[in-house]
């Protein structure tokens, strides 16, 4: 019964959902943001958290501390707050590698392209840094995809086509390389400088009062507000989750993949956050607040798994420890195994779906402050819902409630697996087999 | 010396993997090389190594790391799931092995 259910979903769940999985286009975002801006997010993230101490109120900030936040802030905003120039580097170079081209140039492109959709067609001495800025970190997300990935596709189309500057075979590789890029990198300049003219032609009212030239990524970010407002929703939120555990039900790093469609989304609400918003559907949200020992928020199964009388559930408790407390739970995923088990599915996909649920009633109601504080999914759970919530210490212990539901949730669908394992061990042992050589057999059929 | 390759998604979870199979390669006392790279770093390193290996929760790339792979005539294999989850890093050499004599032997 368990092996044909197992089959069922083998046949129609894994093909749809690994074919999301294996789409360079997301595979591509996916890296980019995890290769290059993610550094730049969290060692910023560390200025932002000198700029504004945890044991400080907003409002209490004394006086003199205020110059100092400011000179704070540099570092900040040239970091985490240039994510999307970077992220336009990042798809193009990633795109490429996975084209198997040359990935630099198409990056460095991708950079050039992405500043001149950027700023204002016009006289560059009277702009003001501070009216662009924004755009270029949070709100510049979307620009910098569409700029990464259509820049990379350009130019992978124009080496494909040699529609290209040919040179004699006795010229060194690398000048021949400049030379090629030429036609394309001189195609993309124009039809962006002409783009940007154009819109930068049309002005806007902006906060200050002031008429203020459009962009490209200030004219989408117009368009897509109410997209990104629809994704800070609870029902966004519940169909990330899900989507996230089927893909990881199926044995497919479901956080990688919707992180490749959300990020956008997630990354401006976070940006808004840091400057005042209160914005729920987040990274944090799912990495931090669901994800707990893991994605599934397995934690507690590590303490059922080492008291267990099954013995593959005590040696992958023994393995799952460690990585647990880093919330990585690759041993639990595949020794349980969650992936393909029609028992342990069950939780696994709902148990996170409660705990994002209880989340976002918490936060809306402002029980814990939203999440600010980007931050590497490895830091142990208890601090770092305190770091993502700004210093917030309901933040680490609304953490723990959530392990204590998902204990509770977890353990009947647990002891009923344990049941069917020791079934199974105890037939092993009688056919005077090791049991744990008979059980790895098992479970290579199974798959 | 073998020089083995894994393919998995952020490479944290399988760098402990890496660690027991160089444990189990010293009591074996063979000569092993493992690096484990990422989905979106490997491809530019496929040709420095005899072996690629691919992590379960990667398996919906087998088809594209494959067909870079026989590109350079590299042979590639699944982890199996049981063993990557107990990071049994003696299974894994086992494999590993395995397939090196095959390879060499054709």
């Amino acid at each position: 019964m368990i092996e044909r259910v197992g089959n069922w979903f083998e046949r129609y769940l894994v093909p749809p959902l690994g074919a999301i999985g294996s789409s360079i286009y997301l595979q591509a975002i996916r890296d980019a943001f995890i290769i290059f801006t993610l550094p730049l997010i969290i060692a910023g993230s560390v200025f932002l958290i000198i700029a504004n101490p945890p044991f400080w109120s907003p409002d209490a900030i004394p006086e003199s501390y205020k110059a100092f936040q400011t000179a704070v802030e540099v570092p900040f905003q040239l970091s985490f707050g240039l994510m999307a120039l970077f992220l336009a580097f990042g798809v193009a170079h990633s795109l490429s590698q996975y084209r198997r081209t040359e990935a630099v140039q198409p990056g460095i492109l991708a950079i050039v392209v992405f500043l001149v959709v950027s700023i204002p067609v016009g006289d560059l001495d009277t702009l003001r840094l501070g009216d662009l800025l924004p755009y270029f970190g949070g709100q510049g997300l979307l620009v910098a995809i569409l700029v990464g990935i259509g820049t990379g596709e350009v130019v992978y189309r124009f080496r494909q086509s040699r529609l290209t500057i040919r040179l004699p075979k006795t010229v060194p590789p690398n000048v021949k390389r400049a030379f090629e890029a030429l036609v394309p990198t001189l195609i993309l300049l124009t039809v962006a400088w002409l783009l940007e003219w154009f819109i930068s032609a049309h002005t806007f009212i902006n906060a200050d009062g002031k008429a203020q030239p459009y962009t490209l990524p200030i004219l989408l970010m117009t368009v897509f507000k109410p997209l990104v407002v629809v994704q800070d929703s609870y029902p966004a939120a519940v169909l990330e989750i899900i989507l996230m555990m089927l893909l990881w039900s199926v044995g497919i790093h479901g956080m990688n993949i919707v992180t490749a469609m959300a990020a956008p989304f997630w990354f401006t609400t976070l940006a808004n956050n840091v400057h005042g918003g209160h914005g729920i559907v987040t990274e944090p949200f799912f990495h931090i607040f669901a994800h707990l020992g893991g994605s599934g928020a397995t934690w507690p199964l590590v303490i059922y798994m080492l008291r267990s009388r099954s013995s593959q559930l005590r040696t992958v408790g023994k393995v799952a420890l460690g990585p647990a407390i880093f919330n990585i739970n690759e041993p639990i995923t595949f020794g349980v195994p969650m992936v393909l088990n029609p028992i342990m599915m069950i939780p696994f996909v709902c148990v996170p779906l409660v705990i994002v649920t209880i989340n976002y009633i918490v936060f809306s109601l402002g029980w814990v402050h939203v999440p600010v504080i980007m931050q590497p999914f490895t830091v142990p759970v208890g601090i770092s819902g305190i770091i993502a919530s700004g210093g917030d210490i309901r933040g680490g212990l609304l953490q723990l409630f959530d392990i204590l539901v998902s204990a509770v949730l977890y353990y009947p669908f647990f002891k009923a697996w344990e049941r069917i394992l020791m079934g199974k061990e105890q037939q092993a042992a009688q056919t005077n087999e090791g049991p744990k050589e008979q059980l790895v057999a098992a479970h290579h059929q199974s798959n | 010396m073998i020089r083995v390759l894994i393919v998995c998604s952020w490479g944290m979870s399988t760098s402990l993997l890496v660690d027991s199979m160089m444990t189990a390669a010293r009591v074996k006392q063979q000569d092993l090389i493992v690096e484990a790279l990422s989905a979106g770093e490997y491809m530019e390193r496929v040709e420095d190594f005899d072996i690629i290996l691919i992590a379960p929760q990667i398996r919906h790339l087998r088809k594209n790391i494959e067909a870079i792979a026989s590109s350079l005539h590299k042979p590639v294999a699944m982890i199996e799931p049981f063993h990557y989850a107990t990071m049994n890093g003696e299974a894994v050499l086992e494999q590993i092995e395995h397939i090196f004599h095959v390879t060499k032997g054709e």
